[in-house]
């Protein structure tokens, strides 16, 4: 039935629908440049969603685990095979995503008779100099894009739009940087509760009002949040010694990095 | 499934060769690497090798580094072929790398020996050939026994604890009685040895080494070379700093003081 072109149109254009359900109870994902490298910042409950992909390469993502799974699998064997065949400076987030996943995941989802990925990814890269980060994000359709300072994931564009709207322009310390990269989070996830909740009809609520994301309402999001789940935080951190960069920041020093606010509540 | 997270197997599923036999029978003058030795000290082990490569009887370099990092905690020092001892090292830290990125978790110290033992076997033909010959000091942190440890080899991949210390290369059999001997009858055997004073012994071995060793290269202060010597403890590894190797020598080793 889907010889036809316009049926295949169709199809595609229902499996878009069909995607953009899956990620609207989805948690956002942020990345943000600071001072001495990259911040990653979600809130999970069970499995992980940042990873080390390669020596200067992080990974967020947000979607079907089991699919995020199989796209990481993929990204960490390009990274190791061409880090060790040619030079670890080989291994650009830039190369992994335009000739390894984002042609896979763009298959998968024109592949009508097959099923798609239900993934968003985020790939965040410390360059080999301060100040050339790359942060790259791909859709569930395949398509990317870079920026420089920071990059998200959240279930709409829109959504997205107004969290990177809400992220400092300049590099703070780390501990401004995860307090920023916070806030944005818990405006993406209040955002996204805001769309499921007003759904029957009261239009686009990416466009909330300015008074209702300010931090303390922000805060109380994520104080009502983490209750049950848990704040989830990686750096990719130059000032680390050995080629490796990546760490995934424990409960004990997102205790001393988290805004005084939250603090009581995560511990 | 089966062995998820193994990436020499990766490799090798690409069409990558590791260890195949090269006829040496001509007898090639194969460059090889020489005197390394390790010890247990007071917070961890000392590992030290010299700069000098070798062919038969030329010295085809003078700034090698025998003793190499693979992680954060272990440390691979090698003697014999260093093409084949470079190609391995490099194996390793991908593979430890690999293993922790996919399996989230760190590999065991048992399974890091168990890569560098299969790494050997692998390379059996080569090394008997004679193009390939590598007998390794793995040395590492240990945190499931909490103690720094270390390991030697043969060149088919036999493994051996070093209980208290290790040598291998062609300068070896001076420095293992004098390991022996200051161990046994010293002032302090090598394990109550504060990270200064294993400096000063892993210096004088090496210097005995270079003495009676004509492939091992010693220290040669007018061009300023001094050997590798890394520590590791639980906190990481720590590579000597050559400042500090050169006023350790003129204070301790050098009898013109």
């Amino acid at each position: 039935m889907y010889e036809e072109p316009y049926k295949w149109v169709e199809a595609v254009g229902n499996r878009r629908q069909y995607l953009d359900e899956q990620f609207k109870q989805g948690s956002p994902v942020v990345a943000l440049a600071y001072e001495t490298g990259i911040v990653l910042l979600t809130v999970s409950k069970g499995t992980p969603k940042l990873y080390e992909i390669y020596d200067r390469l992080a990974l967020g993502g947000m979607g079907h685990p089991a699919d995020l799974e199989k796209l990481r699998f993929s990204l960490l064997e390009m990274a190791h095979v061409e880090g060790f065949n040619r030079s670890p400076s080989d291994v650009t987030g830039s190369r992994m995503v335009k000739y390894g996943i984002a042609p896979l995941i763009k298959q998968a989802f024109e592949e009508v008779f097959k099923a798609p990925f239900i993934v968003k990814i985020l790939l965040a890269e410390l360059g080999q100099k301060s100040g050339k980060e790359t942060f790259l994000s791909i859709n569930y359709d395949g398509t990317f894009e870079e920026g420089g300072h920071s990059a998200v994931l959240a279930a709409t564009k829109a959504i997205e739009q107004a969290m990177l709207k809400s992220l400092p322009d300049e590099r703070r310390s780390l501990e401004q940087a995860v307090g920023a990269a916070l806030r944005a989070w818990a405006l993406g996830d209040r955002l996204q509760g805001r769309a499921l909740e007003g759904e029957a009809g009261r239009g686009d609520e990416a466009t909330a009002a300015p008074s209702s994301s300010d931090a303390e309402s922000l805060y109380a999001h994520v104080r009502e949040t983490v209750a049950e789940k848990s704040i989830e935080c990686a750096v990719l951190d130059r000032s680390q010694a050995g080629a490796s960069k990546y760490r995934a920041l424990t409960p004990a020093d997102l205790g001393r990095l988290l805004p005084r606010d939250i603090q009581s509540s995560i511990s | 499934m089966g062995m998820q997270g193994d990436f020499f197997q990766l490799l090798k599923a690409q069409g990558y060769q590791f260890g195949a036999a090269a006829d040496g029978s001509h007898d090639p003058q194969v460059t090889t690497a020489t005197t390394i030795l390790a010890f247990k000290y007071r917070d961890g082990v000392l590992v030290a090798g010299d700069r000098r490569a070798t062919a038969g009887n030329m010295v085809m370099y003078d700034r090698t580094d025998k003793v190499l990092e693979i992680d954060r905690h272990s440390v691979m020092a090698i003697a014999g072929v260093p093409a084949t001892a470079y190609e391995m090292v490099r194996i390793l830290e991908h593979s430890f790398k690999y293993y922790r990125r996919t399996q989230l978790q760190e590999l065991s110290f048992e399974g890091k020996l168990r890569a560098v033992s299969k790494l050997l076997k692998e390379n059996v033909a080569a090394a008997l050939a004679g193009t390939g010959a590598v007998a390794p000091i793995f040395a590492g942190y240990d945190f499931e026994q909490e103690s720094a440890k270390i390991y030697f080899y043969d060149i088919l991949g036999a493994e051996f604890e070093g209980v208290e210390y290790a040598v291998s290369g062609s300068g070896s059999p001076t420095i293992r009685g004098i390991l022996h001997y200051v161990n046994t009858w010293g002032d302090l055997p090598l394990s109550a040895m504060t990270e200064e004073q294993s400096a000063v012994q892993a210096l004088r071995l090496l210097t005995s080494a270079a003495e009676f060793d004509s492939a091992t290269g010693g220290v040669n202060r007018e061009a300023n070379l001094y050997p590798v010597v890394k520590l590791i403890t639980a906190k990481g590894i720590k590579t000597l700093a050559e400042a500090d190797l050169k006023h350790t020598f003129e204070a301790s080793v050098s009898r013109q003081g």
